[in-house]
């Protein structure tokens, strides 16, 4: 096990993803009233979409290259819905997965994989992978504690 | 082979070795000329040598000389070259006057030498051009030794550009493909000719040291720790063997994480308006929070002080010190809480988000506490 790697990175880098995935949402629920109509509730879903993203991204900062992707995504304002969309056409894909060679399909997955040989290609999906778990972890405990 | 007209320092350094290329050429058809000066026989050898209709190789010749002439740093010869070229009755802009071409030789070689520190305008059209032209090069070397004294030079240079050439035509190829196996072209181009840092690996018995398969071998066992680690990351990865399996189950995980983060963002956005804040609960979920992730220990501490700040005011004097900002906001707050009325309030739930220790988050709360109240 790598240990350089692995203990030190999420440390850090989760308490301010927490720190600001929180602010954004507690800004997203001062903002907008309180209303459960459909329509409200599909663009608060993209906005905190948008924030737990952005949230990671940035706390994770530039030391990546995914992160470095998803932040310039996401500073080019005119791509918001490109991200979403992509996201959603990378779940639809999986039903041409026996066309793709491995190596491609994590390309897809992992912003920014287009541009990579397969070494790096396989850090960054790893350390891709560590922070979604956190990411996961976090929204899981929000979430829970609020449906609670 | 196409232009390139892509920019990025690739191709920056491709073109430094087009245009050592194109100069180098311009010097061969010096000598050339020189030659054909000796045997009564005009430009029509000389394009012979390069296969090429005369015309054609007059543009070249006129573009080389077009786009060097302002970057060469022997520009005072190229300029003394296109005054000559008037008095003869030749139809190249090459100079005919060789009394320094040693020196000329020279100066390309330590030209070849700075070119990549150069950086010119318009060097598509000379990739074009040369590269036609550089295979005819090899031909070149072979009349010219003849002559020139200089030639031992020249025959070791255009082995230079060719090299270059060779892994300029690989580095265009990794640009047009954008392939996996760049790190590879790359280091054999490395092996091949140009002086560039070595990879070390140390050749086991019984294995073959041949330079492109000890490169291949360090790829590989890069690529064999790394899906290590993966291996590790992924649960119930480690049992399986092979390599494409592995990478299955760390696509599936990958694309289940992936979901998992969209289901529960909506959970959220379709969860938050209806909720009511419960202090108690929130610390809860937060301790929990802390324990399964690996929050630093200064956060753990928080969570106690305010409840211990709850039901304890004589204590809040205690913490003053350590946690001013906190304590500022507890003085907006403490008529509230001892009344033990959280359940509607916003803005408990904001001053726990402010751990971070944020001014503008503090303001943020005691304003919204002040619109509360």
């Amino acid at each position: 096990m790598n240990s350089k790697r692995l203990p030190s990175s999420p440390c850090p880098h989760r308490a301010k993803f927490n720190s600001r995935f929180l602010r954004a949402l507690a800004r997203i629920n001062k903002d907008k009233p309180t209303s459960s109509s459909y329509q409200e509730i599909c663009k608060r879903n993209w906005r905190i979409k948008i924030a737990d993203d952005a949230s990671m991204a940035s706390a994770i900062g530039s030391r990546r290259v995914w992160s470095r992707v998803m932040l310039w995504k996401l500073r080019s304002r005119t791509s918001y819905r490109a991200l979403i969309r992509s996201r959603a056409i990378g779940l639809k894909r999986k039903k041409q997965k026996v066309e793709l060679s491995h190596a491609d399909q994590l390309r897809q997955l992992v912003p920014g994989g287009e541009a990579m040989d397969f070494s790096n290609l396989l850090e960054e999906a790893s350390h891709h992978i560590k922070c979604l778990t956190a990411q996961v972890q976090v929204m899981r405990s929000i979430a829970d504690f609020y449906s609670t | 082979m196409e232009r390139i007209t892509s920019p990025g320092s690739r191709s920056g350094s491709c073109r430094d070795d087009k245009q050592f290329d194109g100069e180098i050429e311009g010097l061969m058809t010096e000598d050339d000329l020189q030659e054909a000066a000796v045997v009564p026989v005009t430009e029509s050898t000389f394009t012979a040598l390069l296969g090429l209709p005369a015309n054609q190789a007059i543009e070249l010749l006129h573009e080389t000389e077009s786009v060097k002439s302002p970057e060469i740093p022997t520009a005072d010869i190229w300029k003394d070259s296109q005054e000559d070229q008037r008095t003869f009755s030749y139809p190249f802009n090459c100079s005919l006057t060789f009394p320094t071409n040693a020196a000329l030789v020279e100066r390309a070689a330590r030209f070849s030498v700075f070119a990549s520190a150069q950086d010119s305008p318009e060097r598509c059209s000379i990739p074009s051009i040369s590269s036609e032209n550089s295979p005819k090069l090899k031909a070149e070397p072979a009349n010219s030794e003849s002559n020139r004294s200089s030639s031992p030079i020249l025959s070791s240079s255009p082995t230079i550009p060719k090299q270059n050439q060779k892994s300029a035509k690989r580095k265009e190829r990794e640009k047009v493909k954008g392939s996996v196996k760049k790190s590879k072209y790359v280091e054999n181009g490395n092996k091949d000719g140009e002086k560039l840092p070595y990879v070390h690996v140390r050749a086991r018995r019984g294995q073959a040291t041949d330079s492109h398969s000890l490169a291949e071998r360090a790829r590989r066992e890069k690529i064999n720790a790394r899906m290590k680690l993966l291996q590790e990351l992924v649960p119930g990865c480690s049992k399986i063997s092979g390599t494409a399996l592995v990478l299955d189950e760390i696509i599936n995980h990958v694309q289940s994480l992936q979901r998992q983060v969209e289901l529960l963002s909506m959970r959220l956005a379709a969860v938050n308006p209806r909720i009511e804040f419960s202090f108690d609960s929130l610390l809860a979920a937060e301790s929990g929070c802390l324990s399964t992730g690996s929050f630093p220990s200064t956060l753990t501490i928080e969570p106690m002080m305010w409840s211990e700040l709850q039901f304890n005011g004589e204590r809040r004097q205690q913490h003053q010190n350590q946690h001013q900002q906190l304590w500022e906001v507890d003085l907006l707050q403490p008529p509230v809480w001892e009344r033990e009325n959280y359940n509607n309030y916003h803005p408990s739930e904001n001053s726990v988000f402010s751990y971070n220790s944020s001014a503008e988050s503090v303001s943020m709360h005691s304003n919204q506490l002040k619109m509360e109240l």
